[in-house]
């Protein structure tokens, strides 16, 4: 093992900041499905019992010896005491189809996104008219059966785990770096439409999209800064999947996604807030952009799809880079994949600082315990001989 | 280039209606209307492929294509029919309910000329093999976006080899996570996490199994 001089706090920062470090720090996003089934229990019952999923989780970062941050502290939900969040995060997890509440969706399954459309085409005026608060008010009896009064309390409950699951890591000296999740408008726009019915309002009626997008993006940074002032946790998870240049060309993203985007996270930054970037699916053509965004204050979270060895190359001195593990490597490969592709990464996408090692995505549920332990011991162990 | 064709590949979606409700009301064969469609459909493919065009053009034009079909088919019934390039069977495999991935390379693939039997989503090894079994079909397409779907993807090859069809019925599996140490874990001759190259290596598998 490499002789520690950092505390992991102080390494991801450093990370962040593109200061030097003592190793390459890792964090791999970790939910409850694989600590879970690790353990024993089933996914359904993991989602469904938050101390001891949460237990779960931190039984395996004791079994494997720890490791640097969390990007996600859990898997509450940060959400402010209105009915608007409450009604936006309903929208969200009743789009899942959870372990062991359909048939085809076992309890051992991580959650699953059903594709259909949850806001109509006729909506847009709507929101557009009254903002996305005044739209989540007036319709909140479409998107979940509980009076406001229930819908506060149950945001509040959400948004005290998620601070009490911070709480939880920070005693262990590990910091979380995400105290709220935002989507961008884009995005949530996309999985409320339906991929296909929001590609087909892109090219039919833009001009609405964009004013849209327009209405609901501040009420997105407002809430999102004040969900992470009441977790305690300042950064933020950007969600991001179906701007990049997987599903739409540049002149789509320059239009629709990158001001958004730029507007967010520059928000964020005014805050002291962090913003790590998810990023689903391929974004290699869209890398240049990120350029334009405040340095030393974000992450460029890969999946494996976007080539991460470019994203370097954009991206040196200017933002961390956390990835990409492929799911498919932590599930079906062996260890000695493994601790090759975590060197590759350490050797060339940490080369000068700025890497967090990490999973692309979340680690699945059917990960081998082994490939997983392989990932973190490589960040502990392997320093590249330069 | 026809001009329907052109429509398709430009994505103007009204022109393309005009053109075919024009088409149809001069009489013009339905089954040229078909294939100027889908000559439309190739030249969006050729774009994809020089990346010109994104998976958003394959949507919108997979949506005209469809609009087109709607009004066209009904004419072709009783008439001159286009000839199947291959049957194939499609489907998302066992425990993974992710339709896009899908549903667009379906959409491709009719276009191409494929007769496709698109089972839907959380299909099990057996629905699997009975179809093909029903339908003759030479190829098989398995469409999963989790890790787990990679098991039931290795179950329906293991199915498709115990019916006996194994060296009758080409295999490709398909998906945002797929990649070549997955196709070869699950026993695949070929994996795409690309839609337009899925329907080149079905052509290939449609020649080959002619």
């Amino acid at each position: 093992m490499i002789k520690e001089t950092m505390t992991s706090k102080e390494r991801v920062e450093a990370a962040i900041k593109l200061e030097p470090y003592d190793r390459v720090p890792v964090a791999p996003l970790m939910d409850v499905m694989f600590p879970s089934r690790h353990k024993g229990m089933t996914v359904a019952y993991g989602i469904s019992h938050w101390k001891e999923g949460l237990q779960a989780i931190v039984d395996i970062f004791d079994e494997v010896g720890g490791w640097d941050a969390m990007i996600l502290p859990g898997y509450s939900l940060a959400l402010t005491p209105k009915v608007a969040s409450g009604v936006m995060a309903s929208m969200g997890t009743r789009g899942y189809k959870f372990p062991g509440q359909d048939a085809a969706v076992s309890e051992n399954s991580q959650p699953q996104y059903e594709e259909r459309e949850r806001l109509t085409v006729d909506n847009y005026d709507e929101i557009i008219k009254y903002g996305w608060s005044g739209f989540a008010e007036r319709n909140r009896e479409r998107y979940t059966s509980f009076p406001p009064e229930q819908i506060i309390a149950w945001a509040k409950k959400q948004t005290e785990h998620y601070a009490r699951e911070g709480e939880t890591w920070a005693q262990k000296g590990v910091p979380s770096l995400c105290g709220a999740i935002v989507e961008s408008p884009l995005m949530f726009l996309s999985t409320k439409r339906s991929l296909t019915s929001f590609t087909m309002d892109l090219h039919r009626i833009p001009d609405k999209v964009e004013a849209v997008m327009d209405a609901l993006v501040d009420d997105l940074i407002t809430d999102t800064i004040e969900a992470a002032r009441l977790t305690g946790i300042p950064g933020v998870m950007l969600v991001l999947e179906r701007g990049g240049c997987f599903y739409y060309p540049l002149k789509i993203f320059e239009r629709f996604e990158f001001p958004y985007m730029k507007k967010m996270v520059e928000a964020f930054a005014a805050e002291g807030l962090i913003t790590v970037m998810h990023f689903d699916q391929d974004w290699t053509l869209n890398l240049p952009y990120l350029k334009e965004l405040p340095e030393k204050i974000c992450i460029a979270e890969l999946d494996s799809t976007t080539d991460i060895f470019k994203a370097k190359e954009i991206l040196k001195g200017h933002m961390c880079i956390a990835g990409d593990v492929p799911a498919s490597l932590s599930a079906i490969g062996t260890p000695e994949d493994m601790e090759a592709y975590c060197k590759k990464l350490i050797d060339v996408v940490g080369d000068g600082g700025g890497f967090i090692l990490s999973s692309g995505c979340t680690i699945p549920a059917n990960a081998k315990f082994e490939n997983f332990k392989t990932m973190i011991d490589t960040a502990k162990s392997y320093l590249p001989a330069r | 280039m026809s001009e329907l064709a052109d429509a398709i590949a430009e994505l103007n979606e009204d022109e393309a209606k005009r053109l075919v409700r024009e088409k149809i009301d001069a009489g013009v064969e339905p089954l040229s209307i078909v294939d100027e469609c889908r000559e439309g459909m190739d030249i969006v493919g050729g774009r994809y492929k020089n990346k010109e065009y994104f998976l958003s053009e394959l949507i919108v034009s997979g949506e005209i294509f469809k609009e087109a079909m709607a009004v066209v088919e009904p004419l072709l019934k009783g008439g001159k029919q286009a000839e199947s390039l291959s049957k194939m069977v499609l489907g998302t495999v066992k425990g993974d309910i992710h339709n896009i991935g899908k549903d667009i390379v379906g959409t491709l693939l009719t276009a191409a000329g494929f007769e496709v039997y698109d089972l839907g989503i959380d299909i099990a090894p057996s629905i699997f093999v009975d179809k093909l079994v029903e339908t003759g079909a030479p190829i098989l397409g398995m469409s999963g976006l989790l890790t787990p779907s990679f098991e039931s993807m290795k179950e329906t090859v293991k199915a498709v080899e115990e019916a006996g069809l194994r060296d009758k019925v080409k295999i490709i599996v398909g998906g945002g996570i797929v990649t070549e140490q997955v196709g070869k874990y699950v026993g695949a001759d070929a994996f795409t996490s690309d839609g337009p190259e899925g329907v080149e290596i079905c052509k290939k598998f449609a020649r080959e199994t002619k």
